[in-house]
């Protein structure tokens, strides 16, 4: 065991490396930051200055090796804007990141599995079909129409919502809404299908069969046997949102979340921020497969086996 | 008894008034705020409500009209010597009293600069300057190279504006010394004497503005003001109509009806102090002739793209002059005009052959910027000139390889040197980048329109320059864009002529608001 997670966390390091490497080289591809940093028109001798106070200096894998020495000592750099450590500005970007997060995934979780359910039971008459047309209809819509709808009616029409920020709790209504949509469809598709799978078992029928009421054949045979699978779905729904996908809705509310901070990164070339945001993403997607590759194989003694 | 009332009274108003705050949606918010490194267009929107220069300037009119600020009285002393006496009695928002100490430490870290953001700001607009001495506590000199035309305006830059040297000195390693992390820590906890505190800062997210009891002059009128980013123009129009917003910056032209549809909202305006220009290489190996590049100015029917784009309300120049460079405003100068005749007939002289001139513009960074691009490439086509839109993000005008494409020239201070000069000089920005030349005739001409102490012969030598330009052009100023706010109808603000672009004035005198 002790050399699979030994194994585990090289792997790790190794993908880690991987991409710290792709984002050093992927940021300088968008260009030089001086003139979004200093306005238009500098001198040649002006630029020699500023590329050295920015650290700019010598041949791109002289700076990629700064970085790397940087990086195993702990320290990402400073931002070119702020001049203050990019973890620092980072951590600030997290938690309301994860608030919206959280949010999404409860939501989605109170919506998506009834209606999943549901979808599976009535998959033969219209509630199931009006479910499944909802699902499709919510799987096609990007998220940032149904955020500009949204405040199109709840907020500029109707002046029901605010819009701008994550101060109460009705400023989350909408980048919640606008989060969950494509989740919520998903989950329910996926639900339905694990139910569906597990409705044709046969030890759905011997619980049937004992003159269990229904509510209990379903909730508790069924669902506890589906919702293995539409877990493991859902955590890479999540891991796919955490890295991409509250950018635009944290851009139209103005949250102040890790999506928005990397916009603005990205735009004005703060290169420390823009690869440390994308690292820290990054990491935290490979940590959590990481942990659940640990955790299934102390669940699961073949995959142990098999992979150690 | 009645005189009693009356002055209950207005205290009761005044009390109501003071009471008052707002809270602003910008588009962008500054990621530091140091005036002194600091020139950008939004940067330049948070300065003014905190902090103070020595000159300052009647704001509300257009032409200069110098004013006491925290230098009461200045005389020349000689040629290249002003004495300025400081205001007494000032207080900076950390409680320390400013003296003389504080404005030559402020002065020098700028003209005397080692920190690299000051060194770069500082050269290009206030090399004449060598250094700022104290006489004593309430007396300063300042010491210029050669005799200076525009003392005035150069003490009444945003970048020389004045902060406290313990404090700044104080913020990391030796207090006793200025270091760059001092400079560095003070752009995150910056400090002025200016009407109101900056109470909080998070960088590129927000700014809070608290009134500032002690200030020297007449008190804030606003409570507090907080500025917040809000980065999508829809949201900032949905924050104002929701009422999150009290004004919000940044509304194109195209989105004015919608706020003025709503009766309790409205929008104001004016032609920034800023051109949209194309800019050319002129040593780009096909461009080298100056006929063509003179062809794809005269070629450019700028009215159009005025009417099409900006609904008629930006400002089209004939030569590169703002009319709040008061004397050396000089519109008489026809250095550029639409003329497609022309246009054809210098191509038909020149060395060209229908190669493709590339224009490369940005994505989304000036308002309307592709869409005039786009447009520039139509009627470069009705003269013959093949030209062909690049649009990308990155910066190209250091490009040997870059033929044509956008840029801005703002007005960094109400002169015709604060706006064509500091990006025309010679060996200045755009010589360095190697796509102008300047000559010794260049050089000379430019030395009279700097340095003449007259300002008639400071118009004759930039008529002079005007010409050299329009003979071998590098640059076409397209329009002052018009940049608008939309706000409550229950306040009163509008831009004030005699800023720099972009600035948020809340001053007393510059905002009021109603009773909402």
């Amino acid at each position: 065991m002790t050399v699979y997670i030994l194994r585990t966390l090289l792997k790790m390091v190794l993908t880690l490396f991987v991409i710290i490497t792709l984002v050093f080289f992927a940021t300088r591809l968008t260009g030089s930051p001086l003139e979004t940093f200093l306005g238009e028109g500098l001198t040649a001798e002006d630029r020699a200055l500023l590329i050295e106070y920015f650290g700019l200096n010598g041949s791109i894998w002289e700076q990629y090796l700064r970085y790397l020495r940087g990086v195993v000592e702990g320290n990402f750099g400073l931002s070119f804007l702020e001049r203050r450590p990019v973890a620092e500005i980072v951590a600030e970007r997290v938690w309301p990141s994860l608030q919206l997060l959280l949010a999404s995934l409860a939501l989605t979780l109170c919506v998506a599995i009834p209606l999943g359910v549901l979808a599976a039971i009535y998959r033969a008459n219209w509630i199931g079909s009006a479910i499944m047309a909802l699902a499709f209809v919510g799987y096609a819509v990007p998220n940032f129409v149904i955020a500009i709808f949204m405040v199109l009616i709840l907020a500029f029409s109707w002046n029901l919502l605010p819009v701008v920020g994550n101060a109460t709790w009705a400023h989350f209504i909408m980048p919640t809404l606008a989060m969950s949509g494509v989740l919520i469809a998903a989950l329910t598709r996926f639900t339905r299908n694990a139910m569906l799978d597990v409705l044709g078992q046969d030890f759905m029928r011997t619980a049937r069969a004992k003159g269990l009421p229904e509510t209990v054949v379903i909730l508790k045979h069924g669902l506890r046997n589906a919702g293995v699978t539409v877990l493991s779905v859902l955590g890479l729904q999540i891991a796919g949102m955490a890295a991409a996908g509250n950018v635009v809705v944290e851009a139209i509310f103005s949250w102040p979340g890790i999506g928005e901070l990397l916009v603005s990164a990205a735009i004005t070339r703060d290169y420390p921020v823009l690869q440390f945001g994308v690292i820290s993403v990054a990491m935290a997607v490979v940590v959590v497969n990481a942990l659940t590759d640990i955790a299934y194989a102390y669940a699961d003694p073949r995959i142990r086996l098999a992979r150690g | 008894m009645k005189t009693f009332l009356m002055t209950t009274a207005a205290t009761l108003v005044a009390g109501a008034a003071m009471a008052q705050s707002i809270t602003v949606g910008a588009a962008n918010v500054s990621d530091y705020l140091d005036p002194g490194r600091d020139h950008s267009n939004v940067g330049s929107q948070f300065y003014y409500n905190a902090f103070d220069t020595l000159i300052g300037r009647d704001h509300s009119k257009l032409e200069p009209e110098w004013v006491p600020a925290l230098a009461t009285e200045w005389m020349l002393v000689d040629d290249t010597t002003m004495e300025l006496k400081l205001r007494e009695g000032v207080t900076f928002h950390n409680g320390e009293d400013m003296t003389a100490d504080d404005v030559v430490f402020s002065l020098n870290r700028m003209y005397q600069a080692t920190f690299p953001p000051y060194v770069v700001r500082s050269r290009d607009r206030l090399g004449n300057f060598v250094e700022a001495v104290k006489i004593d506590d309430y007396t300063v000199q300042i010491k210029v190279e050669r005799p200076e035309p525009l003392w005035e305006t150069l003490i009444s830059l945003q970048q020389v504006m004045i902060i406290p040297e313990d404090y700044t000195k104080a913020l990391s390693g030796d207090p006793e010394v200025a270091e760059d992390g001092d400079y560095e820590a003070f752009s995150l906890a910056p400090v002025g004497t200016g009407p109101y505190a900056i109470s909080e800062f998070v960088p590129g997210q927000k700014v809070v503005y608290s009134r500032f009891d002690d200030f020297w002059g007449d008190l804030a009128p606003l409570e507090t003001a907080t500025v917040i980013r809000i980065p999508e123009t829809a949201s900032r129009i949905t924050a104002l109509k929701t009422g999150e917003a009290d004004i919000v910056t940044n509304i194109a032209p195209d989105q004015l009806d919608l706020i003025n549809a709503d009766p309790n909202l409205k929008t104001e305006g004016s032609a920034t102090a800023l051109f949209h220009v194309m800019i050319m290489n002129v040593n780009h190996p096909n461009l080298q002739d100056p006929k063509i590049r003179q062809a794809m100015s005269y070629a450019i029917d700028r009215d159009l793209l005025n009417e099409a784009l900006w609904l008629g309300k930006a400002v089209v120049p004939s030569t590169h002059t703002m009319e709040e460079m008061g004397a050396l405003h000089m519109p008489e100068l026809t250095t550029f005009e639409y003329n497609p005749e022309m246009a054809r007939q210098l191509l038909a002289e020149s060395s060209y052959n229908g190669e493709e001139i590339v224009f490369d513009a940005f994505p989304v960074y000036y308002t309307n910027g592709v869409l005039a691009a786009q447009a520039i490439m139509e009627m470069w086509a009705e003269v013959g000139i093949n030209g062909k839109l690049d649009v990308q993000d990155g910066w190209t005008g250091g490009d040997p390889e870059m033929m044509a494409r956008s840029w801005s020239n703002p007005m960094y201070f109400a002169d015709p040197f604060g706006s064509f000069g500091v990006m025309w000089a010679p060996n200045g920005p755009s010589e360095g980048e190697g796509r102008f030349n300047t000559d010794e005739e260049y050089a000379a001409i430019w030395e009279r329109f700097r340095f003449s102490t007259d300002v008639e012969a400071r118009k004759a030598a930039y008529a002079e320059l005007m010409d050299r330009i329009k003979q071998n052009p590098p640059v076409l100023p397209l329009y002052r864009p018009f940049e608008s706010w939309g706000m409550q109808t229950s306040i009163t603000w509008k831009p004030q002529p005699g800023h720099i672009p972009y600035v948020l004035d809340f001053r007393a005198g510059a905002i009021a608001l109603g009773d909402s």
